[in-house]
């Protein structure tokens, strides 16, 4: 097939520009302003023809005004500050320290000397460390009591606006974080109708009878969370005690009911895992149920709170029936462990 | 796609065995020995469905609604009559898990006055203890049942007790202290209207006697004081309605008074006058400490009424004014003695006369020459402002940062406070407690609930 375009036929092609209309504003030519030739140019020139003011006054041209050393020695006596020691004569560093045509033409034991005192470090040789910081230099060394002496001031180091934190830094420091979590999600959990600061009696009552309760005994039928203290620790350490018992019996998974995937109309069971927060709440509110149905031998404020301490105490010594809701679900998602990618997309 | 394995090899029938072929000739049909069948779903029952929320509403007469109480377990006997009551009001003054405080030192007679002790907190002996147990100085509010053993935080003021202690016992003519102890925020059974109540006849204006408080009232004295009053004797002669043995011992006759209610008044006084005659050679009788929690309750009007149905002064009550008398000096006590008064900041009931008084005292306490005096258009009880007429008051504050300090380290020493013990902690719960009160720094730094 011959190509389309011939191009001995085609014409050639002129290129012009079509001239704007009258009324198209031009950017460029309007704001590109006319060289204007000017009597006085914008630049300094390195002769020494310093032009002469009217006035006749200037920083140099006042013949009855001090020398400059004697000035500032005269107002920083005037201030109060340190000014130049008029007795002595300034040092020959600081004449010649911007000037270099003066530098080349001083004696050259003279130059030796100046270069000597601002000799720079050999490149082998450095003043910094190049190695990595270890965590121990960052740490301020100075003893906390020196802080507390009194008229002391610790200025922060220089080019710092405040002081360096003492690292590492604490775990509670971050405002959203600052309480136990176990204990903050525990307390929610046993509020009702929006009563906070009655949660928070209840938890701190709790937390009371854990700590004067006696030590448990763990079943061996019913171990704990692995890396769990020994029994004797926990009543002292109450916050602890809670989270061993609510962590060692939390169920790793819950069961999903897919409606009629069974085949025939029936459900088929789906086990779904569950988060750090999903399992300590179902322990949690299985650890209530059972409390809610104990039968309380006392009376007065602190029933609910002596149920619910009495019902953790038996999770931990393996006696509760939570253990067996926990060890039915997980068998439950055994048998239904075919099912855990029904419904994934491949 | 065909399946590899040919129909004719796969086994339909199963392979005659010997056995089958001597016993039985019969041959099963092929269908019901088949081990696979593509009809085993379609024969099968259809599954029922299952009622559940999504299958619509139940039938005429089907109860749905199933909202019922918690069934709580009932497991074992019910608690017998009484048990609750002393489970919500045990005193529990241990806690074996708490660590020991090493180094602790013991309050005892010698130490009492020891200035070396101040912001130190020192233990309670067993037999004090006990005494203190038996006049109920342990609330179960308190939290004593937290730590190994009973202990107090030692303070200027409890080193002025002691000074006084110490200046009755020694003194040579027999010296009576009397004052009130105001503080921030614990005779309430007296005054609320919960016990029995008669008339004392005779008496003008009428006395009213409680017999069943006086018969508590009087097993608590013996209790507390079972080493003392088990080696005085009974010397003078009483009118009582029971006959008693002549050289009975003192706590014996209290014990009387308790099981019987109805002579447990008579018995109080015979006890009382024994206790305020003087000392003789042959019968040493003691100083008297004579304490009263909670004055505000007793001095206003009580909750009982009069035959008349009108409100019962505090001050007609039998007990009551026999306190009163003893504070106010009416009564003096020959053997010398500390009669002691505290009121109560939490849940008080209003007593402007008592307020007054205690303004008065402090005024006259610090040498000021103008003394607060009683509102002109307003009625004060004048028999309480004549009962607090010269009587000195002891105020307590909130603890200073030292004995803050001394405390929450004996809380970390017991293992209760699992923080570092320093100013800036110290500085913190102090504030927040508004100042130092104690209850609040307790409540702060040992019952966490965080």
């Amino acid at each position: 097939m011959p190509p389309r375009l011939n191009l001995l036929l085609t014409p050639r092609v002129i290129a012009y520009r079509s001239k704007p209309a009258v009324g198209v504003w031009r950017a460029q030519h309007a704001s590109k302003p006319q060289p204007t030739i000017r009597a006085v140019r914008g630049f300094a020139d390195k002769s020494t023809d310093l032009p002469v003011s009217e006035d006749d006054k200037g920083p140099n041209t006042d013949p009855g005004a001090p020398h400059v050393s004697e000035e500032a020695s005269a107002m920083a006596k005037a201030t109060g500050g340190s000014g130049p020691d008029l007795e002595q004569g300034t040092p020959v560093q600081e004449v010649v320290k911007d000037d270099k045509e003066a530098f080349d033409k001083l004696p050259q034991v003279m130059k030796d000397s100046i270069r000597a005192k601002t000799a720079n470090p050999k490149p082998q040789t450095r003043p910094y460390s190049t190695s990595a910081i270890r965590r121990a230099d960052l740490v301020s060394q100075e003893p906390a009591e020196s802080y507390l002496q009194e008229g002391t001031e610790v200025s922060p180091p220089p080019g710092l606006r405040f002081e360096l934190p003492d690292l590492p830094l604490p775990s509670t420091s971050n405002m959203e974080h600052r309480y136990d979590p176990v204990v903050a999600q525990v307390t929610n959990l046993l509020m009702r109708d929006g009563k906070l600061s009655v949660a928070q009696r209840n938890m701190a009552l709790i937390l009371q009878h854990l700590r004067t309760a006696s030590p448990p005994q763990v079943s061996p039928t019913r171990p704990l969370l692995p890396g769990a203290p020994p029994p004797s620790h926990l009543p002292l350490n109450p916050a602890l005690y809670l989270t061993l018992a609510i962590d060692s019996v939390a169920p790793l998974l819950r069961i999903r009911s897919q409606r009629g995937a069974a085949g025939g109309g029936v459900a088929l069971q789906i086990p779904v895992p569950l988060g750090l927060r999903q399992r300590r709440r179902q322990a949690m509110q299985w650890i209530l149920d059972a409390a809610s149905k104990k039968q309380s031998r006392g009376s007065g404020r602190g029933g609910f709170a002596q149920k619910v301490a009495e019902e953790l105490v038996s999770v931990v010594e393996g006696r509760s029936g939570v253990w067996d809701r926990r060890g039915a679900v997980h068998k439950l998602g055994v048998s239904a462990r075919a099912n855990l990618n029904f419904g994934r997309k491949r | 796609m065909p399946p590899p394995t040919c129909l004719r090899c796969l086994p339909i029938r199963p392979a005659p065995s010997p056995r089958s072929v001597l016993l039985c000739h019969i041959a099963l049909p092929p269908a019901q020995t088949a081990s696979f069948s593509a009809t085993t779903n379609l024969s099968a029952a259809v599954a029922k469905k299952r009622p559940n929320s999504h299958t619509g509403p139940p039938k005429r007469g089907v109860k749905a609604l199933n909202i019922k109480k918690t069934q709580r377990i009932k497991s074992g006997r019910p608690p017998a009559p009484g048990e609750r009551k002393a489970l919500r009001k045990r005193i529990v003054l241990s806690n074996t898990n708490a660590l020991e405080v090493q180094g602790m030192p013991d309050l005892s007679d010698k130490n009492v006055t020891d200035a070396s002790l101040v912001c130190r907190v020192v233990g309670i002996p067993g037999l004090v203890v006990d005494s203190l147990r038996a006049v109920e100085a342990f609330k179960p509010t308190q939290g004593w049942g937290l730590f190994r053993r009973p202990a107090a935080l030692v303070r200027k003021e409890t080193l002025q007790l002691g000074r006084y202690i110490r200046e009755v016992e020694t003194a040579e003519d027999k010296k009576t202290i009397r004052r009130v102890v105001v503080g921030e925020r614990g005779t309430k059974d007296l005054t609320i209207g919960h016990t029995e109540y008669g008339p004392l006849f005779n008496t003008n204006p009428t006395q009213y006697v409680q017999k069943t408080y006086t018969a508590n009232l009087l097993s608590q004295i013996s209790k507390a004081n079972k080493a003392v009053l088990s080696k005085l004797q009974l010397f003078q002669q009483h009118d009582l309605p029971i006959p008693i043995q002549s050289n009975i011992s003192l706590d014996r006759l209290a014990d009387l008074g308790a099981r019987d209610p109805d002579v447990a008044y008579p018995i109080f006084q015979a006890l009382w006058a024994e206790l305020t005659a003087p000392s003789t050679k042959g019968a040493v009788r003691p100083p008297i400490l004579f304490t009263l929690d909670g004055i505000n309750q007793i001095m206003r009007n009580s909750a009982y009424l009069s035959t008349d149905v009108k409100s019962i002064h505090a001050h007609d009550l039998a007990l009551v004014r026999h306190f009163i008398n003893a504070l106010s000096g009416a009564q003096a006590l020959p053997n010398g003695g500390i009669v002691l008064a505290a009121t109560c900041e939490s849940g008080k009931p209003p007593s402007s006369a008592l307020e007054l008084a205690v303004a008065q005292s402090e005024a006259r306490m610090a040498g000021a020459e103008e003394v607060p005096q009683p509102h002109p258009y307003k009625a004060m009880d004048q028999r309480v402002l004549d009962s607090m007429r010269d009587v000195e008051v002891l105020r307590l504050k909130g603890l200073d940062k030292d004995e803050a300090r001394g405390i929450m380290e004996y809380y970390a020493a017991s293992g209760m406070l699992r923080e570092r013990v320093d100013e800036g902690l110290v500085a913190e719960k102090w504030t927040l407690a508004g100042g130092g009160v104690v209850g609040e720094l307790e409540r702060g730094s040992v019952r966490m609930r965080i």
